[in-house]
């Protein structure tokens, strides 16, 4: 299988993570985190939110869609404790938490990742986050999020 | 009964030969189903001008057997399985596009995550989605996650979070399915358990367990549908299609869902009462999809059979028990009998309401109620003794 080959320091082979393909419609999110900020689509003609990015509004069938920097905070949706892998990048990285987050900019408007810097222990519905960019791999940082500091 | 159309009534159910790895094709197992279901029903192909499928193409499969002219058929990709293909072939009788159809789903089980993970090889079916994930899986994938676990494992949490609900509620669940699988021959797991090994049981998603899983098989299972004034000519008792109903209310995006509590099966669920003057208290028996042991207690709420965050206590002082005030999935559910994609809740509501299912039988059934899916889409009917 196609795991990459670290051959320059002779280490064993280390499973390639998962990457995006971005693509017209997509590629300004991946700019964003690899600026620090998230971005998220928006209709330019009714001001909904829409998240995954799509060609057309479904609130208002405009077209006129643009990526916004958004704030970055929100509130924890829920939660699932990953305890077995569905990817060879992810075997030595379990347990992890998965979670969606509902963005404050509107209601319902929600994004799925992964928390770090708490535990489990740390978790209920409702809590603040923020989100914060990890780089998992030299080729992938991904913005995932973590209790608001301070208000847990 | 409400639904528009003429009456539609169950003529025939039938599985393939179910099991783990069984050697057979995709076609082996359409055609065992078929078979079985025609048997079941005293109907030949001949009979049959109408076929819809999910997991095999209609019209191939009409071919094969011999199905001409074929007067309709329909093909489900994003669907909610056996639901329907089910609800279209109740549909397409009902209006009289056809007479006599055939519903089919037919699983092919599928390569296991642990097989995935281990790297089977560059030709292993699923190596080209792992290192480059394009369209939504770009926003799903890379964070580690995409598994139907882990979307029931989200649910689960926020609906425990939100009502207070614990992991033995779920328990209480799973032990009384398998007491119910303890009952049917044909169940896969057929030895009863007990809350201590439910609750030692491996995290798939952490609040999920493994128990709370549907059980991957090879299936082919098969429903025949036909006209009521059909049907009182034929082999068995009569069933009838008292209401039914099919909704969406997203793409399949379960993860990004901003209600996870209230999902498609409130829709189904409202859509169904309003095909019938039945009510929930008019039911003797549900059958309802088990994928995963949270979609039991959204179809309970959304159903009406308990209120709001209540299915939790409403299995717990045993009502979902064979013997209590509403036995639900009493042939164990998919969690032993082996995943049939909402087929065998179909099958054994009909068998229930002919009064054919044996240890398990629930005196006097005469409504039964089946369902399927749940999320962003799902579908069910409501069944009746002729």
């Amino acid at each position: 299988m196609s795991t990459s080959t670290s051959a320059t320091d002779g280490t064993a082979e280390a499973p390639l993570p998962p990457l995006p393909q971005p693509d017209a419609v997509t590629q300004f999110f991946w700019d964003g985190v690899a600026e620090g900020e998230l971005r998220i689509q928006r209709c330019q003609s009714c001001g909904h939110y829409l998240h995954y990015p799509k060609v057309l509004c479904r609130y208002c069938q405009s077209d006129d869609l643009a990526g916004e920097r958004v704030s970055g905070r929100g509130t924890l949706y829920t939660w699932t404790i990953a305890v077995q892998p569905f990817h060879p990048f992810y075997v030595d990285r379990i347990p992890y938490i998965v979670a969606t987050v509902e963005l404050e900019e509107e209601p319902g408007l929600m994004f799925m990742t992964q928390l770090t810097d708490c535990t489990e222990e740390d978790l209920r519905i409702g809590m603040p986050v923020e989100v914060t960019f990890v780089e998992l791999h030299p080729e992938l940082t991904l913005p995932f999020f973590r209790p608001v500091q301070g208000r847990t | 009964m409400a639904t528009a159309g003429r009456r539609v009534a169950v003529a025939g159910v039938g599985y393939s030969h179910v099991g783990r790895n069984t050697g057979l094709s995709i076609d082996d197992h359409m055609i065992a189903a078929t078979k079985a279901a025609l048997a079941d029903s005293g109907l030949s192909v001949s009979d049959i001008d109408g076929i819809t499928s999910v997991g095999t193409e209609p019209l191939l499969d009409a071919w094969l057997l011999g199905i001409e002219p074929v007067n309709w058929w329909a093909s489900g990709m994003m669907a909610p399985a056996f639901s329907y293909s089910a609800t279209q072939a109740i549909a397409a009788i009902a209006s009289g596009f056809c007479d006599t159809a055939i519903a089919l789903r037919v699983i092919g089980q599928q390569p296991s995550s642990s097989a995935l993970v281990k790297g089977a090889g560059s030709n292993h079916p699923m190596t080209s989605m792992l290192h480059r994930a394009a369209g939504d899986r770009q926003f799903i994938v890379p964070f580690g996650a995409g598994s139907p676990v882990q979307w029931a494992g989200m649910f689960t949490q926020r609906y425990m979070q939100q009502y207070g609900a614990t992991e033995e509620d779920f328990g209480n669940h799973v032990v009384t399915q398998r007491y119910h699988a303890s009952m049917n021959d044909d169940a896969i797991f057929r030895d009863p358990i007990t809350m201590d090994d439910y609750l030692s049981a491996r995290y798939v998603s952490k609040p999920l367990r493994i128990l709370d899983c549907d059980y991957p098989v090879d299936s082919g299972s098969a429903v025949i549908f036909t006209t009521e004034e059909r049907a009182r000519d034929l082999a068995q008792p009569v069933v009838l299609v008292e209401s039914y109903a099919l909704n969406a209310i997203r793409d399949l995006h379960f993860e990004v869902m901003s209600d996870m509590v209230h999902t498609a099966p409130v829709q189904t669920a409202k859509k169904l009462w309003e095909g019938t003057d039945l009510t929930p208290a008019d039911v003797d028996t549900a059958q309802l999809y088990d994928g995963f042991s949270i979609i039991v207690f959204q179809w309970l709420e959304a159903l009406g059979f308990c209120g709001d965050g209540e299915a939790a206590a409403f299995v717990r002082e045993g009502n979902t028990r064979l013997g209590g005030s509403l036995p639900v999935n009493t042939d164990g559910g998919a969690c032993n009998v082996g995943r049939r994609h909402g087929a065998n809740f179909c099958i054994e509501s009909t068998r229930q309401l002919r009064g054919q299912s044996g240890k398990r039988q629930v005196e006097g059934a005469e409504v039964a109620v089946w369902t399927n899916a749940v999320g962003p889409f799902a579908a069910g009917a409501i069944l009746t003794k002729g």
